[in-house]
């Protein structure tokens, strides 16, 4: 089932149907609540609340666009009103990562690292890195996203990094050097 | 026009990087970062975390939330809430419209309190639908901070 057709059946009251499409984007919807708060209790609470208030609003959405782009304007307005601060986690050990993915590109010790790091940027800092460099977003899908100028986009990309880069540059992470 | 400093040279050489067009040329940029050891420092180093960044990939989650929100669904999807407003805003058309004939009729004076109608019918009618007319969004704050 593709997800206008679940749309139009959610709308005529079928339940299975939103089933369907919580099914298909939860594992992402959970990675960018993670991106976004920094951690999975959190994140699980504004997964579930994004879905029932997007159920609450199926018919306003337009079948002609993309469904997930218009639920992750949702996801990200509850991750928002639940707040970046309140449970500030701790990364000890690689294996503790909530963001990153091992891979071979990165030593496990420096994965821990540039996790820890991208959990001290303030949550408008990490949803802006892990979208453009994890999932690969575009300026433009950014800027739909967050629904700000692709200006903005620019500055606010350029400044999220540099404050990367200061927050490694504390960790004595020797990667990002440039040598 | 941009001015060429080391915050703009900074950011243009960046938005170059990730493939976009700047608001300053190559030839700017290039001019800049070549008398300027700080920028290209700095340049260097963003780059060499962008190329860190991309070489990542985001944890892959396999939690399933189905139950948690299908204990809290509505049994049936919420009425158009469209439709309610939109009918508001045709009677207030009208009411504004009926008032405006009022007040052409030739030879009239109706006094001052009168020309206060229109002002309390759209109060009146924001008031009961409910609905902030500057439409600010300010869902998005972070309560942690």
């Amino acid at each position: 089932m593709d997800d206008q057709t679940a749309i139009q059946r959610c709308r005529a009251g079928d339940k299975e149907a939103f089933r369907h499409l919580v099914e298909r984007y939860q594992a992402e919807a959970v990675g960018h609540a993670i991106g976004i708060l920094g951690n999975r209790e959190d994140a699980l609470d504004a997964v579930q609340e994004a879905f029932i208030d997007c159920f609450q609003a199926l018919d306003r959405v337009d079948l002609t666009r993309r469904f997930y782009p218009w639920f992750y304007v949702i996801l990200r307005n509850r991750c928002y009103k639940l707040g970046s601060g309140r449970k500030k986690r701790e990364v000890s050990s690689a294996d503790e990562t909530e963001i990153l993915a091992p891979t071979a590109s990165i030593q496990p010790e420096d994965r821990m690292l540039l996790e820890r790091a991208l959990h001290e940027l303030p949550a408008e800092d990490r949803e802006l890195i892990t979208l453009r460099h994890l999932d690969g977003l575009s300026y433009q899908e950014l800027a739909e996203r967050l629904e700000v100028p692709q200006g903005t986009i620019m500055s606010r990309l350029h400044h999220a990094r540099k404050k990367l880069r200061d927050k490694l540059a504390r960790f004595s992470f020797t990667g990002v050097s440039g040598d | 026009m941009t001015r060429v400093d080391c915050e703009n040279v900074g950011r243009a050489a960046m938005v170059t990087e990730d493939g976009y067009v700047s608001e300053l040329s190559a030839d700017q940029i290039e001019a800049h970062l070549a008398d300027c050891s700080d920028c290209r420092g700095e340049v260097r180093e963003l780059r060499a975390l962008a190329n860190l960044l991309d070489g990542q990939k985001r944890k892959q989650r396999t939690e399933n939330i189905w139950e948690r929100v299908e204990q809290h669904l509505p049994a049936a999807l919420p009425p158009r809430s469209r439709s309610r407003v939109g009918r508001a805003f045709v009677i207030l058309g009208l009411l504004l419209l009926g008032y405006r004939l009022l007040e052409i009729v030739p030879n009239r004076h109706l006094g001052l309190l009168f020309k206060l109608v229109p002002i309390l019918l759209v109060i009146a009618a924001f008031s009961y639908l409910r609905e902030n007319p500057f439409r600010i969004n300010t869902q998005l704050t972070l309560e942690g901070r």
